[in-house]
């Protein structure tokens, strides 16, 4: 560590021997344990791909329209969330604002879009207990979605926080740690699309 | 990081907002939005393509998602532009995700990115 950044770390308390706020530092190290959480849930459901003894298969019931409109809705969700942290550090509070409200409603309209497609999967006969395809299935997407949820939430609170003047640009890490959080449940997602969607 | 008091309009905010210190221009955000905008419709309309063999259909879904992959936390999680501790933090669990994936799919017999014809 260098005196400059020795000298830093004496007056802040979240700043650690490597110069590094602790919490992005934590939050890193999270997302880093979430990829090997999602990496094995990945794994198994490649591993018993096509190993169902019952249908409905893959192919009978994905609908890819439905499924790629969802990819595009949280692609674009990351694009916003980048916007409001941009307007964020430049003090623009009332677009800022708006970025963080519209990331959440993009995450909404995807975790909808979700709760959609489950339903309709429910309804033509896959269920978590119907076939390995319906478990492996359900427990992945349902654990992405699940932390998709969250983030919605998180951003929810960020927005009611700075509605209530409570955040500003003094605030920019907690912003910018809940930003992690949404781009990666976003790349999550496109690993899933392409290799439960998209590859046949 | 720019002075937190200065207001910016937020047409102003998309010149002024240049890179500075490890910050990337929103110019910069909105064309990386726009290829991952872009690839995403080559990747689903690849699906559609009739009569393209099985090996190059799941090749080129996979270099697409790993260009989207690569574009969000390069530019988005500001990794590229990050010190190379967090990179480790985050790069290291994720080849040994890679690793698990694999590994499963050996053990379990599963050539399925390979499809069956």
């Amino acid at each position: 560590m260098s005196a400059q950044a020795a000298e830093h770390a004496v007056h802040d308390p979240n700043l650690g021997i490597t110069g590094l706020d602790h919490r992005k530092m934590g939050m890193w190290a999270f997302l880093g344990s979430e990829c090997m959480f999602f990496g094995s849930l990945i794994g198994t459901y490649m591993s018993y791909k096509g190993k169902s003894l019952t249908g409905p298969t893959p192919h009978e019931i994905f609908n890819i329209p439905l499924t790629s409109v969802s990819a595009f809705v949280l692609l674009m969700s990351s694009v916003w969330m980048v916007l409001a942290l941009n307007y964020l550090r430049l003090n623009n509070m009332r677009w800022a604002k708006f970025w963080i409200l519209m990331t959440a409603l993009f995450g909404a309209w995807f975790v909808g879009n979700q709760v959609y497609e489950f339903a309709e999967f429910v309804h033509e006969g896959l269920t978590l207990q119907t076939s390995l395809f319906g478990s492996t299935f359900f427990v992945l997407t349902g654990f992405h979605g699940a932390h998709v949820t969250g983030g919605v939430i998180w951003l929810l609170s960020l927005w009611a926080l700075a509605l209530m003047g409570k955040l500003g640009p003094e605030d920019y890490l907690k912003v910018e740690i809940a930003g992690l959080y949404w781009h990666f449940v976003d790349i999550v997602w496109i690993a899933i699309f392409t290799l439960v969607y998209l590859i046949p | 990081m720019a002075d937190p008091h200065a207001a910016a309009t937020p047409h102003a905010a998309g010149s002024h907002a240049a890179a500075e210190g490890g910050h990337a221009t929103v110019a910069t955000y909105l064309r990386v939005g726009v290829v991952l905008t872009v690839v995403t419709a080559i990747e689903v309309a690849t699906l559609y393509i009739p009569g393209i063999p099985g090996l190059l259909l799941v090749l080129s879904l996979i270099v697409m998602s790993i260009v989207k992959f690569a574009l969000v936390v390069g530019f988005y999680m500001h990794l590229r532009y990050d010190p190379q501790v967090l990179r480790a933090l985050f790069v290291g669990p994720l080849l040994i995700a890679i690793a698990i994936i694999l590994a499963l799919m050996a053990l379990f017999g599963a050539y399925i990115l390979l499809p069956r014809t």
